[in-house]
């Protein structure tokens, strides 16, 4: 749990310390904001988080959440009937984790370089939907939903505890925790001891899939309109927030709790510059520069407490 | 399949492409095979050729090496030199500055992953971020002016159909590198490391050394990439290293550098750098969308990888 505490006293140390800079921070008003801003995101990193535990990475999640948003937006404005509308991003978002998972896993090629040529191609298929111009002025039937509260609390955040409360219980209760973590550790001894390797790499594509077109339908709810650019930073940020909440890329070590706090102080620090007056053209370079700077620590870190050891 | 066709699929494909791509345009679109159409695809090709061999060797090296940040430093050591002379360097150091610039952003990748062992994809898809981000932040999204005119002759500059820029910065960098590769002790060892790097390290050589020097390699040749930006295009644009990763990575595939490292060479990587851009550049003239392209040379990227992979079984 020494992770978890870390950032969590990393996350109240930022509003701590924006909140001296800025009087609008810690309101409660801005508190809400910051939340709601993390809802794409903590979908994205949630299916980034088991991926990244079989040692495997999609850096194409940005442009499938523009897809699947684009999809949405398009059933919206096609009056299509709001349950329907809601299943459309995840279900294409299946259906494009699939294609990803049937390029890395059946083909068996790095999963950076496939999905960095599969970005290539759905950049493509969100120029092509959005046929140059962009999706604005959407309705608002979803953003209520998003924003209707049950017992104070947003919808919107219920569903995603909702969803981080499944996806725990499946990594705890079933096998699929355990496999996806020895799979990450040495894909080749996972598969000679008999592990269904293919079936469990196949269902992490296709349930990152699924959460970017969830997150698709947070998308549109919270903004409303679809830019040619959507998600560009995104891969970045969930790869970043992942690796902040101390799941291991090696495999062997996978934390939910980790990477809703690494989401979090992704989100409060973003917010927090923003207030204080750092154009929001440094956000990337933050979030890169965070990225890199826990990765080197924690190797520096290992190294001494190896050298201290007798 | 016969084994030795097999063997030399990505090659195979690669001329195949070649021969398609001429012949269709010989038939559809013949005015487009011209020697302006030559002199526009090498100009263009420049800055990708000389990213493309960076990234090509620290592919071949193995180690699960790869360099998403080729991009991101052309951008950024492109803004940095312009700064440099905006705060007062002398113009004619502008070349030197961008070459040591883009080394030291390489070196930092270099360390990151030859010193603290952390796996290249992250740590360059990191810096990719943080120096296409620097890029953009330090100049607010807009482009810088003030490039010398002495070097804006000479990035538009050609000998015959040649640019100037391709002649002496792509033609003496693939010649000195080829050499270095084909007569050196220095390119035995770079494909030795990445074809077992249990053996080459066993056998005592300088892998994480060589390594780190591979990634400052590749981030010089995106520092001239930078200069040969600047000297093009006449100012310093933060988005000019857009999508470089994404074709330099196909040139490098489809050129027949194995992904697991250890295999491949830069003649292919340039045939396959120059058939990435005579492929956009027919594109455009034909009047094809643009929408097309990303996603055709993510598609090349693919089947380069999946063909790849068919050739070879191993690994």
């Amino acid at each position: 749990m020494g992770r978890e505490i870390a950032l969590a006293v990393a996350c109240v140390a930022a509003v701590v310390l924006f909140s001296l800079f800025s009087p609008v921070f810690a309101t409660a008003g801005n508190a809400a904001t910051v939340l709601r801003n993390g809802y794409e995101l903590w979908l994205i990193a949630l299916g980034m988080t088991l991926l990244m535990a079989m040692g495997a990475i999609d850096v194409s999640v940005g442009a499938v959440m523009g897809v699947t948003a684009i999809l949405t937006g398009q059933a919206l404005l096609a009056d299509l009937p709001l349950p329907l509308v809601i299943v459309v991003g995840p279900l294409a978002g299946a259906a494009l984790g699939l294609v990803a998972g049937a390029v890395v896993v059946w083909g068996k090629i790095p999963a950076i370089v496939a999905t960095l040529g599969l970005f290539g191609v759905f950049r493509m298929l969100i120029f092509l939907l959005l046929g140059g111009q962009w999706l604005s002025g959407l309705p608002n039937d979803i953003t209520q939903l998003v924003d209707w509260r049950g017992l104070g609390i947003p919808l919107g955040l219920l569903t995603i505890m909702l969803v981080y409360g499944v996806t725990w219980l499946f990594l705890r209760r079933t096998t699929f925790g355990p496999h996806l973590l020895a799979i990450g550790q040495d894909e080749e001894r996972a598969r000679l001891m008999g592990l269904a390797v293919m079936r469990v790499r196949m269902l992490s594509f296709v349930a990152s899939g699924a959460l970017c077109g969830l997150a698709g339908v947070f998308y549109v709810g919270i903004y409303r309109n679809v830019s040619m650019t959507i998600g560009a930073d995104v891969a970045l940020e969930a790869v970043a927030a992942v690796i902040l909440g101390g799941t291991w890329i090696f495999g062997g070590r996978v934390s939910l709790i980790g990477t809703v706090l690494g989401v979090l102080l992704l989100r409060i620090l973003q917010n927090g510059l923003l207030l204080v007056g750092v154009p929001s053209l440094w956000q990337t370079v933050v979030t890169g520069a965070l990225l890199l700077g826990v990765l080197s620590a924690e190797v520096l870190g290992r190294r001494l407490r190896e050298r201290a050891r007798p | 399949m016969n084994p030795t066709l097999r063997r030399n699929l990505v090659p195979l494909m690669l001329g195949l492409l070649w021969i398609v791509l001429i012949g269709t345009l010989m038939v559809t679109h013949p005015w487009i095979l011209s020697a302006r159409t030559l002199t526009s695809v090498l100009q263009f090709a420049t800055i990708l050729s000389l990213v493309a061999m960076g990234m090509g060797l620290v592919v071949i090296a193995g180690g699960a090496g790869i360099d998403l940040s080729v991009g991101g430093m052309v951008s950024l050591t492109a803004v940095g030199g312009m700064m440099l002379v905006g705060a007062g360097m002398p113009g004619w150091l502008l070349p030197t500055a961008c070459l040591a610039f883009g080394s030291l952003l390489g070196l930092f990748n270099g360390l990151l992953v030859g010193r603290l062992g952390i796996l290249p994809l992250i740590v360059t898809l990191g810096t990719f971020y943080l120096y296409s981000g620097l890029a953009l932040a330090l100049t607010s999204g807009g482009a810088m002016a003030g490039v010398p005119d002495w070097a804006i002759a000479w990035g538009r500059g050609r000998l015959g159909a040649v640019p100037l820029p391709f002649l002496s910065t792509v033609v003496p960098v693939f010649l000195l590198l080829l050499g270095v590769m084909a007569l050196t002790a220095w390119g035995r060892w770079i494909v030795a490391m990445g074809d077992n790097e249990r053996a080459a390290r066993l056998a005592g050589l300088p892998v994480d050394r060589t390594r780190i020097l591979l990634y400052t390699l590749s981030g010089a040749l995106a520092g001239i990439a930078g200069f040969v930006s600047l000297a093009w295009l006449g100012s310093a644009r933060p988005n000019i290293g857009v999508n470089v990763e994404l074709e330099a990575l196909t040139a490098v595939l489809l050129g027949g550098v194995a992904i697991t490292g250890g295999r491949g060479g830069l003649v292919g990587v340039i045939a396959a750098a120059l058939l990435v851009v005579m492929t956009r550049t027919a594109m455009l003239q034909a009047g094809v969308n643009t929408v097309w392209q990303t996603g055709l040379i993510g598609l090349l990227l693919l089947v380069a990888l999946l063909a790849n992979r068919f050739s070879n079984p191993r690994g």
